[in-house]
C-alpha cells in the first residue's frame, strides 16, 4: 500500500518515540546493498574460483619453463675460499650460484664443511652461524636450523635450507651445485 | 519457493578446493616439484568451470 509522503511526515510528527514507520529501509546505506543475495554471493565465489584458476596460471608457466631447461640447468664451480682462510668453526659468507643468492659456508672440522642457501625459509632473512650455540640462527623471528642438514629445529622456519654441494681442492673450498629439495 | 542452501554450500566447498590448490601449487613450485605443479595448475583451472556448473544448475532451478 502506497503511502503519501506527506501523511509519513505527520506520522513523524504524532510525537510517540519511536515514531511509527513503514519504510524500513532507511537503514540501508549502500547502492545495491540489498542486491547481495544468494545469487550474488554464489557469483561471487563463482568469481573467486576463477581468480585463483587464473592465478595459478604464471606458476604453470614457470613450472613448464623449468622442466624444459632442466637437462641444462648445470651450475659452474665457483671457488668460496681458501682453506687457511677458514679457521674450524667459522664461517664465511659468499654467494652462489648468482650473486644475489647469498649463502653461508661453515667449516665443522678439517674435512668437514657444510653450506647452504642462508636467506631463512621463512621470510627470507639472512640466517647466520651463530659458533657459541652451534646452528644456524635466522635474528628475525628466532629460527634455527641445524647446521648438520638444513633442517629446521626450531621457531617459524618449516622448510630446511637449500644446501649447495662442495668440493675441495688444491687447497680451496668450491661450490659446486645446489641440491634440490627431498621431500 | 523453498530456498535452498544447497549451492551455496557446494561452492563454498569448491571455492575452499580452489584455495587449497592454490597454495600447494607454490609449494610444489618452491619445493622443485614442477611436474606437481602443473598437475594442479590444470586441476584448479578445471574447478572454474565446475563452479560454474554448480552455480548455472542453482539459478536454473530457481
Ligand atoms: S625470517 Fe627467519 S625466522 Fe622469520
Amino acid at each position: 500500500m502506497e503511502r503519501k509522503p506527506q501523511e509519513r511526515e505527520s506520522k513523524k510528527e504524532s510525537g510517540s518515540v519511536p515514531f511509527p514507520e513503514d519504510n524500513y529501509t532507511h537503514n540501508i546505506r549502500k547502492a545495491g546493498e540489498r542486491k547481495l543475495d544468494r545469487r550474488g554471493f554464489m557469483k561471487m565465489m563463482v568469481g573467486a574460483a576463477g581468480i585463483f584458476a587464473v592465478s595459478t596460471l604464471p606458476w604453470g608457466g614457470l613450472a613448464a619453463k623449468e622442466l624444459a631447461g632442466i637437462g641444462k640447468r648445470r651450475y659452474e664451480p665457483a671457488k668460496i675460499a681458501d682453506l687457511n682462510q677458514i679457521g674450524v668453526g667459522e664461517a664465511v659468507e659468499f654467494a652462489y650460484p648468482g650473486k644475489h643468492d647469498s649463502a653461508l659456508l661453515v667449516r665443522l672440522s678439517d674435512n668437514d664443511f657444510r653450506a647452504y642457501q642462508n636467506a631463512c625459509t621463512h621470510l627470507k632473512c639472512p640466517v647466520f652461524w651463530s659458533k657459541e650455540q652451534g646452528e644456524l640462527v635466522c635474528p628475525c623471528h628466532h629460527g634455527f636450523f641445524d647446521v648438520k642438514t638444513g633442517k629446521p629445529t626450531g621457531g617459524p622456519p618449516q622448510r630446511p635450507l637449500p644446501e649447495i654441494e662442495l668440493k675441495t681442492e688444491q687447497g680451496a673450498v668450491f661450490a659446486t651445485g645446489v641440491k634440490r629439495y627431498e621431500t | 519457493m523453498k530456498r535452498s542452501w544447497r549451492g551455496v554450500i557446494y561452492l563454498a566447498l569448491v571455492l575452499f578446493l580452489s584455495i587449497i590448490v592454490t597454495q600447494q601449487t607454490v609449494n610444489a613450485y618452491f619445493y622443485e616439484r614442477y611436474q606437481l605443479v602443473l598437475v594442479l595448475c590444470v586441476i584448479n583451472i578445471l574447478i572454474f568451470p565446475l563452479a560454474l556448473l554448480i552455480y548455472r544448475k542453482e539459478r536454473d532451478n530457481d
